[in-house]
């Protein structure tokens, strides 16, 4: 925690900054000086109060008005610029909370989350601070957009939902494995898997009935000893109904795999890798909670 | 891969085709009471076996006549006379041999005649003369009638019902219930 106390020698409104960073950002204070060179900072890292998760408050606006006001009185400023930044990854997101001092409430907020670029939080921060004291570059800006595509509509993915479907066609789960769904690809290739075991367990119980009919169906026809007729018969009788049995259980089955087959390569589709298009993610300011 | 996903394809269709042929039900064997009945024709039936046969000029044509009844209704009979009736254009009678049913204990021939009306008409009279047992019971084999083929044709050898007989040792008659005949194509 560090505070920047930003005094404006021609009586603009004076501001106190307090940084809540979860890494070391280097010359973070000497950049905002040399980039607001019309204010004044001083620094105090004497202060550690940090700010708890206004919206978990009942009213967020006022949640921190007796300390924004004891800071405001102790610094003499008119406001009090909170800011955070938090690491995740690859991206990094910075709150900043801007209050008044005279009555401690909460008015500008923004909270930006975006993939992390060279000196990007360094920029947020000098972009942040700026729009609320009036003073915006343009480089900051560029800077920003370094990170978006010149031409976003010639990128091309090098992993596509279209792709993770048709290999779920192919063979049941490579699609949900190549968009890295591990658990669902197994479970369709085993569900895929056991169900053509079955179509496959099924069509050979089939056949053989099938052919076990056709012989005894032959030596019925071919003897004309009655007891000989009355075995070939019973036997061919028992062949054909389970011929039949098997071939509406295959039949259910290949009807199920195949359900299941096209169902995988929809589901494929829906889970399958997409552009992750959340590369810059900007909130709408919120104004705070006057209800309260 | 897509050798693979072809072969995948037509692996299933052809499972899938395969699945779907189911064979029909076909059981018509004369000598199968309950064939005959599945046709309508009641026991007991007078029948010849094979149904239907296909021969050339130069073979004997070989027709077996059954008594078939049904298992649970069966009767004693003690003599037979069978009136049977063949297509003149293209068969020629030969002989009649006794079946193995009516022979008696000792597998002697018992007493078996037979008239042939010189055109297309075997009368056949068999009587069951055991000294044991008065009487057999169940389906079995009558006769054995052979023809021979003067030329190519198609037709059915038959019996004449209102001339046959089935007799108890009693002189008692027993209705016949039935008959089928038997197609014979001469190539």
């Amino acid at each position: 925690m560090g505070i920047l106390c930003g005094n404006n020698l021609n009586l603009r409104p004076t501001f106190l900054v307090l940084n809540h960073f979860d890494r070391k950002l280097t010359h973070a204070d000497a950049s905002l000086k040399e980039n607001f060179s019309n204010s004044v900072f001083e620094f105090d890292s004497t202060f550690y109060l940090l700010f708890d998760n206004i919206d978990e408050s009942e009213n967020p606006a006022a949640s921190n008005m007796n300390t924004v006001k004891d800071l405001g009185e102790k610094h003499k400023v008119n406001f009090v610029l909170y800011n955070k930044i938090k690491h995740d990854g690859d991206r990094f997101m910075l709150e900043g909370q801007m209050f008044n001092t005279r009555s401690g409430g909460l008015i500008y907020r923004r909270k930006i989350d975006l993939t992390n670029y060279l000196n990007g939080q360094m920029n947020e921060l000098n972009m942040w601070v700026g729009n609320v004291t009036g003073k915006i570059d343009d480089d900051w800006q560029k800077k920003r957009e370094s990170i978006l595509f010149a031409n976003p509509e010639n990128i091309k993915p090098e992993k596509t939902p279209m792709g993770a479907a048709l290999r779920s066609l192919i063979v049941p789960g490579w699609g949900q494995s190549y968009s890295e769904k591990k658990v669902s690809a197994r479970v369709w290739a085993g569900t895929e898997s056991a169900l053509s075991l079955a179509v496959l367990f099924n069509f050979l119980k089939y056949d053989e009935a099938a052919k076990n009919y056709l012989v005894n169906l032959g030596l019925y026809n071919n003897t004309n000893d009655e007891k000989e007729v009355s075995v070939y018969r019973a036997q061919a009788e028992s062949d054909w109904n389970d011929h039949v049995f098997f071939s509406e259980l295959a039949i259910a089955f290949v009807g199920a795999t195949g359900t299941g087959w096209v169902a995988n390569s929809i589901h494929a589709w829906i889970v399958g890798p997409r552009a992750y298009k959340n590369l810059y993610q900007k909130w709408d300011t919120q104004l705070p909670d006057s209800t309260g | 891969m897509n050798t693979h996903r072809g072969y995948v394809l037509i692996l299933m269709g052809w499972l899938l085709v395969s699945s779907c042929t189911i064979h029909k039900k076909d059981f018509d064997n004369p000598v199968d009471f309950k064939a005959n009945e599945e046709k309508g024709i009641g026991a007991p039936t007078l029948v010849f076996y094979p149904i239907t046969q296909t021969k050339s000029l130069a073979d004997s044509i070989i027709v077996g006549a059954f008594i078939v009844f049904k298992e649970d209704s069966m009767e004693s009979f003690a003599g037979v006379h069978l009136q049977v009736v063949f297509p003149a254009t293209f068969l020629e009678f030969d002989t009649v041999t006794p079946g193995i049913f009516i022979t008696d204990t000792l597998k002697a021939t018992p007493l078996f005649t037979y008239t042939f009306d010189g055109t297309n008409t075997v009368d056949i009279f068999t009587y069951f003369l055991d000294t044991l047992k008065t009487d057999l019971i169940g389906t079995g084999h009558l006769a054995n009638i052979i023809f021979s083929a003067t030329s190519t044709g198609n037709d059915s050898i038959r019996y004449n019902l209102n001339s046959c007989e089935l007799i108890d040792h009693n002189d008692v008659v027993i209705d016949l219930k039935g008959d089928r005949g038997a197609e014979v194509i001469i190539q």
